[in-house]
């Protein structure tokens, strides 16, 4: 237990470093754009006295280096904004702050993380079950019927864009057989079947197309494994054919598949944004697609960080849970 | 060179030492395998070596130093008297000349996309000399061959067949010494005789000297003059095949020879059963490499490594033990 | 000779293969009694794989197995999975050639052991990993108490042939077929096993089936011997009868081809020229007859009629393959 301790110590910290390079290297490029977000903040007539006040007021005169430091300075004390009675505060953590939508990049992310959640989380259990079941069933039935239709399904997933299938979904299921609604998010602490009832479309749009990866990746594990020397050990020990396809087989197969599953969730998290658009809920990806479009450094630079938090994080999840399924992996 | 030796020198490794780094925590203590630990030998024109030793002792790894397709840690090579320890690049061709290597896996050292001229004339590109047919085919016949499979694939030819190519083509450059690393352990028993005999022959004929790697004793016992015994990195016993087989002095090459199945039903046989596994090459026991698995050991023996010296009153015959085995009763002076 | 507890008779295992019909196993008998041993040997290919896999009913689905195999009298061809099931690892056990790929690498090596016996034995987790204990105390793994939780990564080649073995005794089988146990060991630890194996068969009068290519291992450890050549059998009889009164070239082949290491080597060995057959390109005569030395002395029936077994005129069960009908060595 200690190795895994100094494991997840020493990526946590590789993790840091890699979140502070990419801010970095973020701010530079809003930096560089030519745009100016103070612009839009001053509204429509413009004078020059009263942009200088607003780029004051956001900071936007300082040079790139002192706004990053700021914005450094910012996670762990906090920041405000002009002095007195105009004044605007920032608690730590303090990842920026949205000017244009007045609230803390912080705050703004908590608010919408649970839509995103609820979405990439659900479908992903969905497409799990999906993708492993019907990729084990292909394996047992290499070369018949029921191989032919999941390797089908698994194309028809690989090829067809999320967008297009979320709008087929909700043309057929949401306005022709009005069976589902059709936007809209409830809150899961206000009413668990609505949540669920809402978020149905997505999850199963969300689950088809990724689950064909999952179908394809087992299939073609599961395969191999059932043609190792383990796998005949275990039948000539006496085993059942199901207890050797899931206790002996399927552990291995679940290897990789971890791998894959802890980066899609990673990314999804960090924003399904065609989903979310096409479904118009308004979780991460919304919030980004707005930000990018006001020029919202702010809130593109804190996305995007946590959005790579998450897949760094994912991927720490992916390892530990190698090391726990496959004890030749070492943490060392 | 001195003067008195009997016959040239082909090979020399001086102390050769090579560990392999294993990739560690950083406030862990680096770990090295330690393949090689300390290792002198010398091959001679006209002679065969046997090297042999159980998996893991270090043999592959000697006998690569030994073709320079590895840099030693520490010690030195010299091929044909010239220290090549640092030569490196193009320089190697003249060295690799002199010396070639046959690889255990015979489907996996011959790439399957080149024919049987192609892969036979690669050495000879090496040495910047385009080869004639003629030559060719000659090479073939050397290894029991013949024109018509010169415009072959490797798939097209049985595991036997395949070590001949593999031989055929270390033979293209004429070197002087052979380095085969277990030339024939994958083959059938029915093949491996067949390979056996042409490397029989191949000595015969073209006076060719060769290092013989092997884990299988009975095979290296056919073909060698002379034999290297290795345990954990370390030479423990040398000597004329003829001495050490019939008369062993090092414990373990005793229990080693002991071990071996002899195809005698019925024959009950003294046999030294060791008990426990090799210890790990990363940290070696302290003393004699072998004391942990020992049937003679003393306190003595974890103290100072032994190295090796002259047993059974003969100058050729080594062994590296505080306690060597007795010559047998007909053979003392 | 005590009662036979497995017989085999007119074994055939052909393969459907793209390539066309593979007859890997052509018609072969043998049968072993509790505590003798029983070894086939032959070259790499010659079908002794594929014949334990058939008495195992382990085959994959493209063979086809016809003749007997008979457990204590009771035909096991044919029968029902189930049926089957219950006498795999438990009546007859097997082990492999290569330990390390024999064994689940996600599984510690007690709870394999453990697994083949409560598979067949109606107890709880805890008996049965106090069985595992004893079990591979039994075949002499150092601190089995401790080392059982250990994963077959952490275990030498040595040890983790002892844990297959384990494995296949665990349920007290009357049949042991071991498939080459010691070829991917050292001779130290090959001196081990040989060791174990004979101890148990004493102690349990298990009826082992030693598959093998070496031929010292066989004439230390084989009552009888079946000799393979190109799925067929080429000659059978006790251990002394195939090292002291080889009655088929080919075993005589085999036993000039093999080099000695307890006695000064000839100057060259015996030979058998070219290489064993791909089966099935064989169809009439002698499989033996292009490599055999022996034919001319035979003439056209070494071709036009395919050889079988039949006894030695006064040397007991000792049988050949072979139309010469005279020992061959004091012909050439
Ligand atoms: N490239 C490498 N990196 C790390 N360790 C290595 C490497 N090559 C060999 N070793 C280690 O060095 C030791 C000696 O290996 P080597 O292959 O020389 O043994 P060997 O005597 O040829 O054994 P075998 O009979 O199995 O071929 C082994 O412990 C092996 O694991
Ligand atoms: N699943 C299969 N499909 C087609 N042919 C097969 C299959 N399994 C085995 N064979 C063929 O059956 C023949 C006998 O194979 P088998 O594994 O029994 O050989 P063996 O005597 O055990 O050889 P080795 O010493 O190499 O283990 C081989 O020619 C092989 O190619
Ligand atoms: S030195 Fe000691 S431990 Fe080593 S082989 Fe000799 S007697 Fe055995
Ligand atoms: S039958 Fe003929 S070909 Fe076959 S082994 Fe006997 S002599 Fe040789
Ligand atoms: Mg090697
Ligand atoms: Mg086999």
């Amino acid at each position: 237990m200690p190795d895994l301790l100094w494991f997840v110590i020493r990526r946590l910290f590789g993790a840091a470093l890699v979140m502070l390079a990419l801010s970095f290297a973020v701010y530079l490029v809003f930096y560089a754009i030519p745009a100016d977000p103070a612009h839009l903040a001053c509204g429509k007539p413009c004078t020059p006295d009263r942009l200088e006040q607003a780029r004051h007021f956001m900071q936007l005169d300082q040079s790139a280096i002192q706004q990053y430091l700021s914005f450094l300075k910012g996670i762990f004390a906090g920041r405000t904004f002009g002095d007195g009675a105009a004044a605007v505060h920032c608690n730590a953590p303090c990842f920026g702050y949205s000017f244009p939508l007045a609230r803390p990049v912080t705050t703004l992310i908590l608010d919408r993380l649970p839509i995103t959640a609820s979405i990439a989380i659900g479908a992903a259990i969905l497409w799990l079950l999906f993708g492993v079941s019907l990729g084990v069933v292909a394996a047992l039935n290499r070369g018949r019927l029921l191989d032919r239709l999941s390797v089908g399904v698994a194309l028809v997933g690989v090829s067809t864009p999320s967008f297009l299938l979320g709008l087929l979904a909700i043309l057929v299921f949401g306005f022709w057989l009005n069976m589902v609604p059709v936007n809209g998010y409830v809150p899961l602490t206000e009413s668990p079947v609505d949540w669920a009832w809402h978020l149905i479309t997505p999850w199963l749009v969300l689950a088809v197309l990724q689950a064909a990866a999952y179908i394809r990746l087992t299939r073609a594990q599961m395969l191999e494994e059932l043609n190792l020397d383990y796998i005949t050990t275990a039948r000539a020990k006496g085993a059942g054919e199901t207890r050797v396809v899931v206790t002996h087989g399927l552990r291995g197969v679940l290897v990789p598949i971890i791998t894959l599953f802890g980066l899609d969730l990673g990314f999804l998290l960090g924003g399904a944004i065609l989903t979310e658009k096409v479904f118009s809920m308004q979780g991460l990806g919304d919030l980004l697609i707005s930000a990018v479009a006001q020029l919202d450094v702010a809130v593109v630079v804190g996305v995007t960080l946590f959005s790579a938090f998450l897949i760094i994080l994912a991927n720490l999840v992916v390892d530990i849970v190698h090391g726990v399924l496959d004890p030749r992996v070492s943490h060392g | 060179m001195t003067t008195q030796s009997v016959s040239e020198e082909l090979l020399r490794l001086k102390n050769v030492r090579k560990y392999f780094g294993l990739p560690g925590a950083p406030w862990r203590q680096a770990q090295a395998v330690k393949a090689v630990d300390g290792v002198n030998f010398v091959v001679r024109k006209g002679e065969t070596v046997g090297l042999v030793g159980e998996s893991g002792s270090g043999k592959s790894t000697l006998a690569r130093v030994a073709t320079r397709l590895l840099d030693p840690t520490q010690g030195s090579v010299e091929i044909g008297g010239v220290d090549v320890t640092n030569v490196r690049g193009r320089k190697l061709r003249p060295v690799r000349r002199k010396i070639q290597m046959v690889f255990q896996d015979p489907q996996a050292s011959l790439n399957p996309r080149q024919s049987v001229g192609t892969i036979l004339s690669t050495p000879f590109r090496a040495q910047g000399i385009r080869p004639t047919r003629a030559q060719l085919v000659e090479l073939l016949q050397q290894v029991g061959l013949s024109e018509e499979h010169l415009e072959r694939y490797p798939h097209e030819f049985s595991g036997g067949q395949r070590q001949r190519i593999g031989i055929a083509r270390a033979l293209s450059v004429k070197p002087d010494l052979l380095v085969c690393d277990e030339p024939v352990s994958a083959l059938d028993v029915s093949v491996q005789a067949q390979v056996l005999n042409l490397l029989a022959d191949l000595r015969d004929e073209l006076g060719l000297s060769y290092v013989l790697v092997a884990h299988d004793l009975a095979v290296v016992r056919q073909v060698t003059s002379r034999l290297a015994v290795m345990y954990l990195g370390t030479i423990v016993e040398e000597g004329p095949a003829d001495q050490v087989y019939s008369a062993p002095a090092h414990p373990y090459t005793k229990a080693l020879l002991s071990a071996v199945p002899v195809p005698e039903p019925g024959v009950e046989r003294d046999r030294i059963v060791l008990t426990g596994d090799v210890p790990t090459p990363i940290a070696p026991p302290s003393g004699c490499p072998f004391r942990t698995r020992c049937y003679k050991v003393q306190d003595v023996c974890a103290t100072v490594r032994p190295v090796l010296e002259p047993v059974h009153g003969s100058t050729e015959h080594r062994a590296a033990c505080y306690f060597p085995e007795p010559p047998p009763p007909e053979r003392t002076r | 000779m005590a009662e036979p507890v497995l017989e085999v008779h007119d074994l055939h295992v052909t393969f459907t293969t793209e390539g066309g019909l593979v007859p890997a196993v052509d018609g072969i008998d043998f049968s072993v009694a509790p505590g003798e041993t029983l070894a086939i040997v032959g070259e790499s290919g010659s079908g002794k794989s594929v014949s334990s896999a058939a008495v195992m009913g382990l085959l994959p689905s493209n063979a086809a197995t016809t003749g007997e195999v008979l457990l204590d009298g009771r035909e096991l061809i044919g029968l029902p999975n189930d049926e089957l099931r219950k006498i795999r690892g438990n009546d007859i056990a097997l082990v492999f050639q290569d330990a390390l790929s024999a064994l689940n690498p996600y599984y510690s090596v007690g709870w394999q052991v453990a697994e083949a016996y409560r598979l067949h034995h109606d107890v709880s987790k805890k008996v049965a990993h106090r069985r595992a204990v004893e079990m591979l105390d039994k075949v002499g793994i150092p601190d089995a108490a401790r080392r059982v939780d250990s994963y077959p990564h952490e275990f030498s080649g040595g040890m983790r042939q002892r844990v297959v073995i384990a494995m296949a005794l665990v349920n007290d089988p009357r049949v042991l077929i071991a498939d080459e146990p010691t070829t991917a060991l050292d001779v130290t630890v090959q001196a081990q096993i040989i060791r174990l194996l004979d101890d148990v068969q004493e102690e349990f009068g298990t009826a082992l089936v030693l598959i093998s290519h070496d031929l010292g291992v066989v004439a230390e450890v084989a009552d009888d011997v079946l000799v393979m050549y190109a799925g067929r059998a080429a000659e059978r009889g006790t251990v002394r009868d195939l090292f002291y009164r080889a009655a088929h070239p080919y075993s005589l082949g085999l036993l000039g081809a093999m080099p000695r290491v307890d006695v000064p080597p000839k100057p060259r060995l015996t030979t058998i020229p070219g290489t064993p057959p791909s089966p099935g390109s064989i169809r009439t005569g002698c499989p033996f007859q292009p490599r055999c030395a022996y034919t001319h002395l035979v003439g056209e029936r070494c071709i036009t009629e395919r050889p079988e077994l039949t006894p030695r005129p006064g040397e007991g069960d000792h049988e050949a393959a072979c139309h010469l009908g005279r020992r061959p060595e004091a012909l050439l």
